[in-house]
């Protein structure tokens, strides 16, 4: 007899994800999908709002990277009124991101992910999470609080509340950063940094080497890759041009401005999300495990894979170590965990960059900006992958049209694929476990969706 | 999409919170917010508190998203 398998919610992934699992007679697995709650429709809902309301609007819907929607809105709403930001109005922006990003990833790796390496994928779900590691490890556990907060309050000091963030303005910034603030917050971002070198050395040595079977074969799938590079092709996570990678490494570069000549969005009819691909590789779209078709990967390990280098020398050691032992593009879906790690040195040791340099502190934070008709598309690398905002204006400042591409969207295609295949390797003869049951869910969490 | 819903704690035990959402509850872990009481409203990602917002923050959110819904069901 065929039967269904849902876990529903998904216990530590974002709180609107189910999985359904169909086993055939034998007890196979015939068929499995993710399914993810959206707002549909959200572009109407923003049609007739004043621009410079939408930086402020998005963030609000969109929450668990509010920075990261507030700065790609914003850069649309630049150009859709002809405004270029000043140097320095463009450079804090840029550091509050970075900032946003190195909190990020901390609360991921630790209370996400780590408690299925460090506790045990097999181990009872009651002890399996932060509480766990907690308990075999009090210091580390307090100090991965201490270390999220100081990250949250640099934000939150400097730019205002981190979950509603005001401080980006159309044309630049809203405040500039007092000689104080940078001391302060060079200070911090200097212990920030410490901390992440401790964490790549801690999951190297005391969590990966593990689980290198499960990281091998969990939810690996063949896919391209996206994420932006400077103009060395060094991983910038604030601007840039997109490189679209495919499975065999080529790439091709692009303006985010051209980005509906690279990437198409498929719908399908068993979910209401929009499914991007890559229609300039002309193959169409296909799930397939054995031959997909225009699916590509975003997030940490697909721009660890687009990049040719990293631009700070901590990260870019990591960097080498990394593709050394993985080659490029890595496909193995648990990689992301690693990726993310070196991507939090990169993002600690860039923010103490941007704070060093002279232009910082400039009072130069803002260009005139007047509401006009045009078009603009703003891009930032969120912590879930490339989010893209496009809007068009009219005369007078008001969205005629809007589009948008969150970061997670572009892995849904991928997180369905990885969890075929996860399901498909464990699941014979009707035989589940919940340890099984938790392998697959790590598929799904290691793109943090 | 990451939907940002304030939802209001009503009960604490520990460090577990019980929030609700217009009227639907469940359990979310205070670990990251130790300083929050009952009557906040917070952001819940994957069970965690991550961040806290005053009352009037949590109105406004509310209302852009009950709108934003509305939108989202008239235009499917």
């Amino acid at each position: 007899m065929t039967r269904t398998i849902n876990i529903s919610p998904i216990t530590r992934i974002e709180g609107h994800a189910s999985i359904a699992i169909q086993l055939d007679d034998d007890g196979n697995v015939a068929d499995a999908k993710v399914h993810f709650q959206s707002i549909r429709g959200f572009e109407k809902f923003v049609e007739g709002k004043p621009a410079e309301e939408l930086p402020r609007i998005v963030n609000r819907i969109c929450g668990i990277c509010p920075w990261h929607h507030h700065l790609a809105s914003i850069k649309a709403v630049d150009q859709c009124f002809g405004v270029t930001p000043t140097l320095t109005g463009n450079k804090l922006r840029e550091l509050v991101q970075t900032i946003a990003q190195a909190e990020d990833k901390l609360l991921h790796f630790f209370f996400l992910a780590a408690a299925d390496f460090v506790i045990g994928p097999d181990a009872d779900y009651a002890v399996r999470n932060v509480i766990g590691i907690a308990k075999a490890n009090p210091d580390l556990a307090k100090k991965v609080v201490q270390m999220r907060f100081k990250a949250k309050m640099m934000l939150e000091k400097f730019a205002g509340k981190s979950i509603h963030p005001v401080a980006g303005v159309t044309g630049g910034f809203s405040k500039p950063m007092a000689e104080e603030e940078r001391q302060w917050m060079l200070s911090d971002m200097r212990e920030l940094l410490d901390f992440a070198l401790f964490t790549i050395e801690f999951a190297k040595t005391e969590v990966f080497p593990k689980y290198l079977d499960t990281i091998k074969t969990l939810g690996v799938i063949n896919t391209g890759f996206i994420g932006t590079v400077d103009a060395d092709g060094a991983l910038n996570l604030f601007e840039g041009r997109l490189r679209l990678m495919k499975s065999d490494g080529t790439h091709t570069d692009f303006d985010v401005q051209d980005y509906t000549d690279y990437i198409s969005e498929k719908v399908v009819p068993w979910s209401y999300g929009k499914f991007p691909y890559a229609k300039f590789w002309n193959e169409g779209f296909s799930l397939d495990l054995d031959h997909p078709k225009g699916i590509y990967r975003s997030n940490t390990l697909a721009r660890i894979n687009v990049a040719d280098k990293m631009a700070t020398p901590r990260a870019q050691a990591e960097f080498e170590e990394f593709r050394d032992l993985f080659g490029r593009p890595a496909q193995a879906t648990l990689l992301y965990h690693y990726a993310r790690l070196i991507e939090e040195v990169y993002a600690c040791e860039h923010a103490i960059d941007i704070l060093e340099d002279p232009e910082i502190t400039s009072p130069d934070v803002r260009a005139k900006a007047e509401p006009g008709a045009g078009r603009g598309v703003g891009s930032v690398e969120a912590p879930r992958g490339t989010l893209i905002h496009d809007y068009s204006t009219d005369e007078n400042g008001l969205i005629t049209r809007a589009n948008m591409i969150v970061g997670t969207t572009h892995n849904l295609g991928p997180i369905n694929m990885s969890v075929d295949q996860a399901a498909r390797g464990m699941i014979k003869n009707g035989v589940v476990d919940e340890g099984i049951l938790n392998k697959i869910e790590m598929a799904v969490r290691a793109y943090d969706p | 999409m990451c939907l940002a819903i304030p939802s209001k704690i009503v009960k604490i035990e520990n460090t577990m919170a019980v929030i609700d959402v217009e009227g639907v509850q469940r359990q979310a872990s205070l670990l990251l917010l130790e300083d929050a009481a009952v009557g906040d409203y917070v952001i819940v990602h994957a069970g965690y508190a991550i961040n806290k917002l005053d009352e009037t923050a949590a109105a406004e959110s509310l209302a852009l998203l009950r709108e934003a819904f509305s939108a989202s069901e008239q235009n499917p």
